[in-house]
């Protein structure tokens, strides 16, 4: 079986509330053509300019749309996933308004599910995706539920409660479908992945709580590729797990981040940041006993994940691993 | 008047902790006195709203980078081991760091959760704690303490600020301070300096500091300092400071200040005698006693009589109202994303005269009736006003459903007013002000009862009761 590698880092930090650079980026997906949409979430006080922002993955930065925060149709309070269906319309979760927001390609404003109660409430919607005939699967992490929906947003069937048995979740945060439409969840605070198949019958788990390999501490995203590898965004040990189809350990991603071409060309205008940069040494160090943590090594040690809060797989089968507080995203393939 | 034994165990919750609910002090009250001052010096981790909830819910508090006393005040409002966030707010207001020129948060995050974790150790360590502390390094310039090249700022405070005081040291004594201490400076500390010195968030955002010891920068020569001499480096260093008696009265006196009674500002203390000097003699004797532990000097204390008769002889510091009325009534207790009420109610902290994390400077807070002016009276009023006369808040709510089970009890004006007050753990009140909180609740108990007694009082009485009582002097006080 192969080795995931490391191959790029994409944009960088900016905390302004337009144009290119993100600032706690959620999520990410593919529209049909390759663009690659981003969740911009802002935070806190500083929540004007939360908004999706379209580049390449040349890093050519292209638009941007849904720039709030507001409760209007065209943008957010709290976006957490989006995800484009087979008419490349992109769907994108809001879980403080409890609303599914949909857009075309071009991000005008399609539709709203979830205000007035039409065609259904939400609570607290996070982790979306679409099966091969473009039924909507929805994460409601508040009722601790995946919620399954035709195109067009009728209800179609609903599993889960919250516990700990297989079926239960408890927070639920991430979804995805792999190509049998099989769907899989990241039981956030249960630090498992949960299969199922898209009626909801429940087919396996996946991991327990810890730090070693195969184990997860509030994992939030799951990807899967076209041979059935299985990625999870491991966010409260700040890394990424690689498993096979059958949910065995294969490979454990730290983070490699170089600089991506938006960095350099910030570097190359503020010398001395660069000159001074280039004489440090951002990788990993010893560090105080109190620090040995992932989260401390993270916010210590800069090419490292910190935040991994989402894992997409493109149409190449690359890795595409977005980090909130590192406000980028690492870029792998298969070797 | 003697203090009864709940009176007692509601001053110790105020001063060791942020005070106590009507609940709380039912817990503490049955245990004795010396029990509950062992309860709250315990050595548990404590339980407090956990940091994946917290960093799910505000995606900005996980990177430390704003806003970072809505962190810290998640953990103030629900930890239920209190004293220790107490004791690390009580060095925060010595150490006094400030965000304004670090521009790096998640450094003084951690120096608070150090404040934390060392804050009722032995003091030596503390010290020592706080010599490799990132934010102190930066925010006193060590990283700028070059062998060839000292830089005395450190040198200076640690003597004139965090130990010793004014007139107890030379000038000589500072340069040889500063000579030990050099070569303690952060990872990466000219790039992490010139970050934050431009306040550049690029390209990946902000790192966060450690300490780092550089040999090659370091002065290992001879020293002469406070009278001894050797090759003393910042250990060393700490270790004749805090055995020095001028350091033991100035704990002492900070202690005092903290956690007895409202002193002079430090600047001060110079030349204005304490105002007891019993206490600080008593407190001076138990730190060397006790080999500089903060922890036994705060037994020592809270068992003193001095400290069980200095109810009320203290002004609430801003975060210790804000705190201690968000404990009352139970606010936010559970993260809500996209919700923003955690950062503006630490944001009313800093209009009432402090902003945690951004102390005005090095000197940190002025405190006592400082803390008191025309404006600042009435944010502090309004606040608590508008947070107890809130019937939405869980605590509220609580509050109100205690009292209506015991109306029965509790249905005249005299017995009501009681009741309120000892709901809102304030356990007394002066003769003056209960007389004319039972003035009021006469008149809207008669009025809407006419008289008679009732099974419930309504909600609106209790919250205007609530409101009268959070409006008094003493709520003021602790």
């Amino acid at each position: 079986m192969s080795q995931v590698k490391y191959l790029k880092t994409l944009g960088f930090n900016s905390n302004q509330p337009i144009g290119r650079g993100f600032n706690y980026p959620y999520d990410i997906d593919f529209s049909s053509d390759g663009r690659i949409f981003l969740i911009n979430r802002m935070g806190g006080l500083n929540s004007r300019g939360v908004r999706i922002q379209i580049f390449t993955y040349e890093e050519e930065w292209l638009e941007e749309f849904g720039t709030g925060p507001g409760t209007e149709n065209d943008n957010f309070i709290t976006p957490v996933c989006l995800s484009f269906d087979s008419r490349d319309r992109v769907f994108i979760t809001d879980e403080y308004l409890n609303e599914i927001k949909i857009f075309d390609n071009r991000g005008n404003f399609l539709e709203r599910w979830g205000q007035n109660n039409f065609p259904r409430s939400f609570k607290g919607p996070a982790g979306i995706g679409h099966g091969s005939d473009d039924s909507v699967f929805v994460v409601e992490q508040y009722k601790s539920c995946v919620t399954k929906l035709s195109p067009d947003g009728d209800f179609l069937s609903s599993w889960g409660k919250e516990g700990k048995n297989p079926g239960e979740f408890n927070l639920p945060w991430g979804l995805t479908l792999d190509q049998d439409d099989n769907v899989y969840i990241a039981d956030w605070r249960n630090d498992r992945i949960q299969k199922f198949s898209c009626d909801g019958d429940f087919i396996d788990s996946f991991g327990s709580s810890g730090t070693k390999p195969g184990e997860f501490h509030r994992p939030s995203s799951v990807a899967v590729d076209s041979i059935g590898m299985i990625y999870v965004a491991d966010w409260g040990n700040e890394r990424v797990q690689v498993l096979t189809p059958t949910g065995d350990f294969h490979q454990m991603l730290r983070g490699e981040a170089t600089l991506s071409t938006w960095a350099e060309e910030w570097l190359e205008v503020n010398p001395d940041e660069y000159d001074l940069r280039k004489e440090s040494n951002l990788h990993i160090q010893t560090l105080p006993k109190h620090l040995q943590t992932p989260y401390h090594t993270a916010s210590q040690t800069e090419p490292i994940f910190w935040g991994p809060v989402s894992v997409k797989i493109d149409a190449y089968d690359k890795l595409f691993v977005t980090e909130h507080s590192r406000h980028r995203i690492q870029v792998y393939h298969q070797s | 008047m003697k203090q009864t034994h709940r009176e007692l165990i509601a001053h110790l919750a105020r001063r060791a902790g942020f005070g106590a609910t009507s609940s709380e002090l039912d817990f503490y009250s049955s245990m004795s006195y010396e029990d509950a001052v062992d309860e709250f010096l315990n050595d548990r981790e404590g339980n407090s709203i956990p940091d994946d909830l917290i960093f799910r819910r505000h995606v900005d508090l996980h990177t430390m980078q704003g806003h970072n006393a809505a962190y810290w005040a998640y953990r103030l409002i629900s930890t239920d081991n209190p004293l220790k966030e107490k004791v690390a707010l009580f060095w925060h207001g010595i150490f006094a760091t400030a965000e304004l020129k670090l521009n790096n948060l998640g450094s003084l995050n951690n120096q608070v959760e150090m404040f934390s974790r060392c804050g009722l150790g032995k003091f030596d360590d503390l010290l020592k704690e706080l010599s490799m502390d990132p934010a102190m390094l930066v925010w006193l310039d060590n990283h700028d303490n070059h062998k060839d090249s000292i830089n005395e700022n450190y040198g200076r405070e640690i003597l004139e600020l965090f130990s010793m005081g004014v007139g107890n040291y030379t000038e000589d004594d500072i340069k040889e301070c500063a000579r030990a201490f050099t070569g303690w400076t952060v990872k990466n500390g000219e790039y992490m300096s010139t970050m934050g010195f431009k306040d550049s968030i690029w390209p990946y955002g902000r790192i966060q500091w450690h300490y780092e010891f550089r040999e090659e920068d370091h002065d290992a020569g001879i020293k002469t300092f406070l009278g001894e001499q050797g090759p003393f480096d910042g250990q060393d260093i700490i270790e004749i400071i805090s055995r020095q008696e001028a350091t033991a009265r100035f704990i002492a006196r900070h202690i005092y200040n903290y956690f007895i009674a409202d002193e002079v500002p430090v600047p001060q203390w110079s030349e204005t005698t304490p105002r007891d000097p019993d206490a600080i003699a008593f407190i001076s004797d138990s730190y060397h006693r006790n080999e500089h532990s903060i922890k036994e000097v705060l037994r020592d204390v809270f068992n003193s009589q001095f400290f069980k008769e200095s109810a009320f002889m203290r002004v609430k510091s801003p975060a210790e109202l804000v705190i201690g009325t968000l404990r009352k009534t139970g606010e936010y207790q559970t993260p809500v994303g996209g919700e923003t009420g955690i950062f503006t109610v630490m944001e009313e902290s800093g209009f009432m005269g402090q902003k945690l994390l951004d102390p005005p400077s090095v000197e940190g807070w002025h405190t006592g009736e400082e803390w008191i002016s025309s404006g600042s009276l009435v944010e502090r009023v309004n606040f608590v006003t508008s947070h107890l006369g809130d019937h939405n808040h869980p605590g509220v709510k609580e509050m109100i459903e205690k009292l209506n089970s015991t109306t029965s009890e509790n249905n005249d004006p005299d017995s009501f007013v009681d009741a309120c007050i000892d709901t809102l753990g304030l356990d007394k009140i002066s003769e003056d002000t209960r007389f004319e909180l039972v003035n009021v609740a006469r008149q809207v108990i008669n009025h809407e009862n006419e008289g008679a007694n009732v099974d419930n009082i309504p909600q609106e009485t209790i919250i205007q009761m609530f409101k009268l009582i959070g409006s008094c002097r003493e709520y003021q006080l602790c």
